[in-house]
């Protein structure tokens, strides 16, 4: 293990002003309510759970970050909280300059819908809709047209390999090739930042290697921040944060 | 990798509407199922609401056509009919000396007509059947008061010999509906024996002259229609020469309100009523039916919102995941409730129509069923109002449903679905 706890909150968080600077997280904690014991109980506090436990991170533009760790090791909470989609119970977030925090519910999907495409570890894409359609999807909130829309959204999917495909609906399409609409789907507003859960996680071998190329290709122009447990992304990835019980273990 | 922003439209907000209606609509066309059902859902709200409220319009717009049908200006009453249990023929006809007022009235210069009419149950036999108690009319014979589709009717006019008995010749002359002849297995020519009484039944055989529906569309049951006189003979009324009701046709340039004004200080003991009147008194009566049928409507409409809301629920509920996705990819609380709106305003507009639609078709088979079953059709009448209203209330569900609903989806929270 490269870093030890107390070596990686020693850390220096980047400033939030460097422009090079896309995300940063400063002693970030967040805490999820367990409830009450019953559903008769009255008053005293809920019991909690700390799922992050003052994390402090900094990732650059250019940077194609992997964050490992163990099932329950606040992977995906630290990613729910980079991609702006959930917001610290203590400490700052901060995205492309902007602190998550301060923003409400309808700023937050704002910063999301101009700096950050999110993939999903299931994609989500709208089973309604075509490959082309789907990928278009991010690009009708900022009241592009029609044409330009299909333009651009033919353009990546011909970036990742399915321009003879962009008429097929989801379920006409197989997982690899869903993750790479999803792919082209989150970068289709050329975001600052690529947030990617698990983006490799039900795909085979080689056809996670093909998904983890577009990913890598993406990293140049942007900050890219991976959760994964699949060691072909942590071989790959120009750094590897691990967590552990909600802290950062190690930082190389 | 990718070549930069791509630029807005010229109109940024018309063509996120556009997009979004577009994105509705896929969505309705990919879950069929699910959209066929729910237009099912509100067509049959806007089919309960047209078809009850078309009921309550046709049954007072019948009344009405019958009135004015039945050409008579002015209604006289001696009271309530009631029940007689002790007395021969079950009920107690209230106009007392019908022959003599009816005398008496068409001497007026304001009255051109008078018909005196009274109901009693009789006991029918034929030659192939028992006694069968029967509503017995008696009626006056001229001046087209029962309209005859098969057979000869009446040959004589209307006779009254009063002081307690009938003692000149009778007729013997019976005019039945369809129903009657079904029912006692007779046609024109054949015999049925009539009476108050089973005795006097036996005595007094009366030859069919013919069928009618008249009285059984006005009655709903089946009837045997005798002359007045006749029937007051074979339920032992001659003396008191008892009538249930008298309808008057003014003179041309007579006033009915005017006419029946003046008759009414004449005779103090009777209820006079012109026509308009008589249809209110007689809604009146049936006011705890008119609620009952009100508050059906208000019901299908209140079963109509909650199905269509229950409906777009459901409907968004199955959406949730897609709704979560798309507001994690940064899609707008606006441009979500819009994408519901639309979908929930193509579902009431479609259901709406349909509803619309099929309401004539259900219309005219309730319509048809209920001539089968009760002697008259024109039950439910569809005016343009009632299927406006139906329409509206379909268009009107589900935008307020979606109204509702989407304030649930704007306030979706990614994570909880995703």
């Amino acid at each position: 293990m490269a870093d030890s706890v107390s070596e990686q909150r020693s850390r220096p968080a980047a400033d939030a002003a460097d422009p090079a600077t896309a995300l940063r997280c400063e002693r970030v904690a967040r805490e999820y309510s367990r409830g009450r014991d019953s559903l008769f109980s009255r008053g005293g506090d809920a019991p909690t759970v700390r799922a992050l436990d003052g994390v402090s991170l900094s990732i650059a533009t250019g940077e194609f970050v992997a964050i490992a760790g163990p099932s329950g090791s606040g992977k995906s909470t630290l990613l729910h909280l980079l991609a702006a989609l959930d917001t610290p119970t203590t400490g700052d977030v901060t995205v492309a300059g902007t602190d998550v925090r301060s923003l409400s519910s309808r700023q937050r999907t704002t910063l999301r819908r101009d700096t950050i495409g999110i993939v999903f570890q299931h994609f989500h894409l709208l089973p309604a809709l075509s490959a082309r359609g789907n990928v278009a999807l991010p690009l009708i909130e900022r009241g592009v047209s029609k044409r330009d829309r299909r333009a651009r959204a033919d353009e990546l999917l011909e970036q990742v390999g399915l321009g003879d495909r962009a008429g097929h609906k989801p379920g006409e399409l197989s997982g690899g090739e869903q993750q790479r609409v999803a792919i082209a789907r989150a970068l289709v507003s050329d975001p600052a930042v690529l947030i990617a859960d698990e983006p490799t996680g039900e795909l085979d071998t080689e056809t996670g290697q093909r998904v983890l190329d577009y990913i890598e290709q993406t990293a140049s122009e942007r900050a890219v921040v991976v959760a994964t447990h699949d060691d072909h992304v942590i071989d790959r990835a120009d750094r590897v944060i691990r967590l552990r019980d909600g802290i950062v273990v190690s930082d190389a | 990798m990718t070549d930069g922003e791509p630029t807005p439209a010229r109109f940024p907000r018309l063509a996120r509407a556009r997009a979004a209606t577009g994105i509705a609509l896929s969505q309705l066309s990919h879950a069929r199922g699910r959209t066929v059902l729910t237009v099912l859902g509100i067509t049959l709200a806007v089919l309960a609401a047209t078809l009850l409220a078309g009921t309550g319009i046709g049954v007072i717009e019948t009344g009405q056509q019958k009135f004015d049908a039945a050409g008579r200006d002015v209604w006289i009453t001696g009271g309530p009919v009631r029940f007689s249990p002790t007395g021969v023929g079950g009920f107690e006809n209230t106009i007392v000396g019908a022959h003599e007022l009816d005398t008496e009235l068409e001497t007026r210069e304001d009255v051109r007509a008078s018909v005196p009419m009274a109901f009693q149950t009789v006991y029918v036999k034929s030659n192939e059947t028992d006694y069968q108690t029967l509503v017995g009319v008696g009626s006056p014979t001229s001046g087209g008061a029962v309209h005859i589709t098969n057979g000869s009717g009446f040959s004589t006019d209307d006779v009254h010999y009063a002081n307690g008995n009938y003692s000149g010749p009778m007729s013997h002359e019976v005019v039945i509906d369809q129903r009657t002849a079904d029912m006692m297995n007779v046609s024109v020519g054949d015999s049925l024996s009539i009476g108050g009484t089973t005795g006097i039944a036996r005595q007094n055989e009366f030859t069919v002259v013919g069928i009618s529906p008249t009285f059984s569309r006005f009655l709903g049951s089946p009837s045997v229609v005798l002359q007045l006189s006749e029937l007051q003979e074979v339920t032992g009324t001659t003396g008191t020469d008892k009538a249930t009701l008298m309808t008057l046709t003014v003179a041309d340039d007579a006033d009915p309100q005017a006419v029946a004004a003046d008759l009414e200080s004449e005779y103090p003991s009777y209820d006079i009523r012109t026509n308009e009147e008589q249809l209110k008194e007689i809604l009146r009566d049936q006011a705890v039916l008119m609620a009952a049928g009100g508050s059906l409507v208000f019901l299908a409409l209140l079963a109509g919102l909650a199905l269509t809301v229950n409906i777009l629920l459901s409907h968004v509920y199955h959406q949730q995941r897609e709704f979560a996705a798309l507001k994690a990819l940064g899609t707008s609380s606006s441009t979500l409730s819009l994408t519901l709106v639309v979908q929930a305003l193509v579902l009431g507009t479609v259901g709406g129509a349909l509803g619309v639609a099929l309401s004539f078709p259900a219309a005219r088979g309730l319509n048809e069923l209920a001539e089968l079953v009760v002697g008259f059709g024109d039950v439910v009448v569809l005016p343009q109002t009632v299927l406006a209203g139906g329409f509206a209330i379909a268009f009107l569900m589900s935008l307020l449903s979606s109204l509702a609903v989407s304030r649930r989806i704007a306030k979706i929270r990614p994570l909880e679905h995703l």
